[in-house]
């Protein structure tokens, strides 16, 4: 049995992120993997030792101040299941707070939980738009799409973007690069929500989890065709047709 | 007469004509235009009301409410202004009086009734002085247009708090409307009692489940839908306030919704011929609004029951002997309601659904994600087929899938046309077309060219604009 957590689903679950939950337990159910999702509401105990995959969203500032003070308390848990391979899906705010800090432009800054090597720095306005990304999953190179809407800019220290910025703006519309990924997190701005729109992403995912608990990560195809005609039609709206 | 706002009020109606020359609705050119040349126009113009004029706001409701209370006022005797197309923004407002105004300026109105873009209240009430502003709901909408949910209800806080002279008429139901009975203008509240339909259960698309005023998480008795309810904060004392127009025993009629309103101690039963569990509330809005300014409690249900819904607003149809219904959705919360139809309604149906992703849609369309569509997991057995189109249809064919539809049930189909004729002549008995802002009129448009109004002569005038 997978277990997937929807870390402070109340708090964290702008723009339908719920949709990346759906989409991972989705993809395991039809081809028969049992899954489960969690909801871990804030306040409660949590071991994320004990999870599969965490799926962290962002929030308004005022929601995501609340989370902050609350993750903060599970840091060193959070880390140690990170360098235990725990699968993570961070977007928008929640990627921001797995850095070292974001300084808002009132030169105030807030701390991160610093597990990842990157850096947040408020923008004079905010970068929103459709955006595509060439990613590689398993040596190859994948087109993904989604919807980005962020102020922050994010600069990465030593670990790799997620991939690279084919239209949109990425993490800081200057550097060409989207997200982050470092062992099994990946983290990006794109909304949409991101896994449901991208499929091979989404099984990317499921395989790692998969393999990390020691079981056969090659995963039997499904019907995918209403996804890539999405994909092919989102691709079209920014020109890569 | 000032001379400027003449030639603002000429150059206005001007390219009101050229615009509906080139075959475009001009619903807020003309506005524009005479703004830009005199950007008094507005507030010239609005002073000219006899009575005065009144704004009305809010995620969903805002155009029914509007239609509802103007045809209150209208056939209580007065003459009335009202932008009916939706045409929102402040040049959509303006354009409004330019239509009714004369070449030469001249114009007389008892009362203007405005529906106004939550982003644009600001703007409009310094000009325009409002008697009365009616507030009908926040939900989560067009999210890239204007930042954040708490941003628009600061908003509109903010403008508010500038008029501590202009009776309000506040959902008693939505704590984030609720809210503003806090501030000095007077307020009257209108809410719905506990009824048949009411859930206890916690909801996804619940938009704001903590106090705006302390921050704490709101205790609910029950919940109307979304955040709508009997809420109560446990830290602050925050609380729905007692509403002085309230609906009773809401139900569901075989084509419409009724309920009992209460105020001043008496009942009047409502019929109303339009279904929509959400048209309730705005009935009771506009019941509010007319009789606090002064319209008989029994005119306005008169009124009220007579509605005719505007385009895409619950529109009825007919094609052979099949009812169609065409019905705009824009956000979670409105979504919602519209898949409440489906259950509603028993009979074996096709369901027709068009995304657009235009700036007045909102160009972010991730907000289908929020919306409840795991309800047709179960609501499917009644229905023959879902068609997905619009510039977005397949990725709502794949909400669809992943909402738990069975794939041999989706279509998406790009082409409008051939779309909306699948959905038309599928095998069910009842056709359903839920379309975006954008997508409504080309939607309508097709419609129109199939069916025939289910009731007199849908007005003309009322597409909607994409100012």
């Amino acid at each position: 049995m997978l277990v997937a957590g929807h870390l402070y689903p109340d708090l964290l679950n702008l723009y339908g992120d719920r949709g990346n939950l759906i989409a991972f337990a989705r993809r395991c159910t039809w081809r028969n993997i049992p899954v489960t999702v969690r909801e871990i509401i804030l306040g409660e105990p949590v071991d994320f030792r004990e999870l599969d995959f965490l799926f962290i969203g962002g929030g308004s500032d005022r929601e995501q101040g609340i989370m902050a003070e609350d993750l903060r308390r599970h840091r060193d848990n959070l880390g140690e299941a990170i360098e235990d391979g725990l699968v993570v899906l961070a977007i928008c705010g929640g990627y921001q707070f797995l850095g070292h800090h974001y300084q808002t432009g009132t030169e105030r800054v807030i701390p991160g939980l610093g597990l990842l090597d990157l850096y947040t720095q408020a923008g004079p306005r905010r970068l929103i738009g459709n955006c595509a990304v060439e990613v590689e999953l398993d040596g190859r190179p994948v087109r993904i799409t989604g919807f980005e809407n962020h102020s922050g800019r994010t600069f990465l220290g030593r670990v790799q973007p997620l991939g690279r910025v084919l239209a949109g703006y990425g993490n800081n519309g200057t550097d060409g690069l989207e997200g982050v990924r470092f062992r099994n997190v990946f983290c990006s701005y794109l909304h949409g929500p991101l896994l449901p729109k991208n499929p091979r992403l989404t099984d990317h995912l499921v395989s790692l989890a998969l393999k990390r608990v020691g079981r056969n990560p090659a995963l039997a195809p499904l019907d995918d065709r209403l996804e890539e005609r999405a994909g092919a039609a989102a691709l079209a709206r920014l020109g890569l047709g | 007469m000032d001379a400027k706002l003449m030639i603002a009020i000429s150059s206005g109606k001007t390219a009101a004509q050229c615009s509906q020359l080139l075959g475009h609705h001009g619903s807020s050119l003309p506005g524009k235009v005479a703004l830009r040349l005199y950007p008094g126009t507005l507030r010239a113009l609005a002073a000219r009301a006899e009575r005065g004029v009144i704004l009305v706001t809010g995620t969903n409701g805002k155009t029914t409410t509007n239609n509802m209370l103007a045809r209150v006022l209208l056939e209580a005797g007065y003459r009335v202004i009202c932008n009916r197309e939706g045409a929102n923004l402040i040049s959509g407002v303006t354009t409004a009086f330019l239509r009714k105004a004369t070449a030469s300026g001249h114009l007389e109105f008892d009362w203007a009734v405005l529906e106004v873009d939550e982003a644009s209240v600001p703007g409009v009430a310094a000009e325009v002085d409002p008697r009365m502003v009616v507030v009908t709901n926040f939900f989560r909408d067009q999210l890239d247009r204007y930042g954040e949910l708490d941003k628009t209800v600061t908003l509109i806080d903010d403008a508010l708090g500038r008029l501590p002279q202009t009776q309000l008429v506040l959902n008693a139901d939505d704590p984030l409307v609720a809210q503003f009975g806090g501030l000095a203008s007077p307020a009257v509240f209108f809410g719905l009692a506990p009824h048949a339909r009411v859930v206890e259960r916690r909801h996804h698309t619940r938009e704001s489940r903590f106090c705006p005023l302390c921050g704490k998480e709101l205790n609910y008795a029950f919940y109307h839908y979304s955040q709508l309810g009997l809420f109560r904060c446990p830290d602050c004392g925050f609380r729905r306030p007692e509403p002085e127009v309230e609906g009773l025993q809401a139900r569901y009629l075989e084509d419409g919704v009724a309920c009992t309103i209460r105020r001043g101690g008496r009942d009047y039963p409502l019929e109303l011929p339009t279904q929509g569990f959400y048209n309730l509330y705005n009935a009771l809005a506009a019941f509010a609004a007319g009789t606090l300014l002064g319209v008989e409690p029994e005119r306005v249900i008169e009124s009220l029951e007579s509605y005719e819904p505007a385009t895409g607003r619950l529109q009825r149809f007919r094609y052979r002997d099949k009812p169609v219904y065409l019905n705009l959705v824009k956000n979670p919360a409105g979504f919602n309601e519209s898949l409440a139809l489906l259950r509603t309604d028993g009979r074996r149906k096709d369901v027709f659904i068009a995304v657009n992703d235009n700036v007045a849609d909102g160009r972010d369309i991730s907000w289908l994600w929020d919306v409840d569509f795991e309800v047709l997991e179960e609501l499917q057995r009644n229905v023959a087929g879902f068609v997905c189109s619009g510039l977005r249809g397949e990725e709502m064919a794949v909400r669809l899938k992943y909402a738990g539809v069975a794939l041999q049930k989706i279509v998406a189909e790009p082409n409008l046309k051939e779309a909306v004729g699948r959905a038309l002549d599928g095998p069910g008995v009842a056709a359903y077309f839920f379309a975006t802002y954008t997508a409504l009129w080309p939607v309508e448009k097709v419609l129109r060219s199939r069916v025939t109004p289910e009731r007199g002569k849908q007005h003309a005038g009322s597409r909607p604009s994409i100012s």
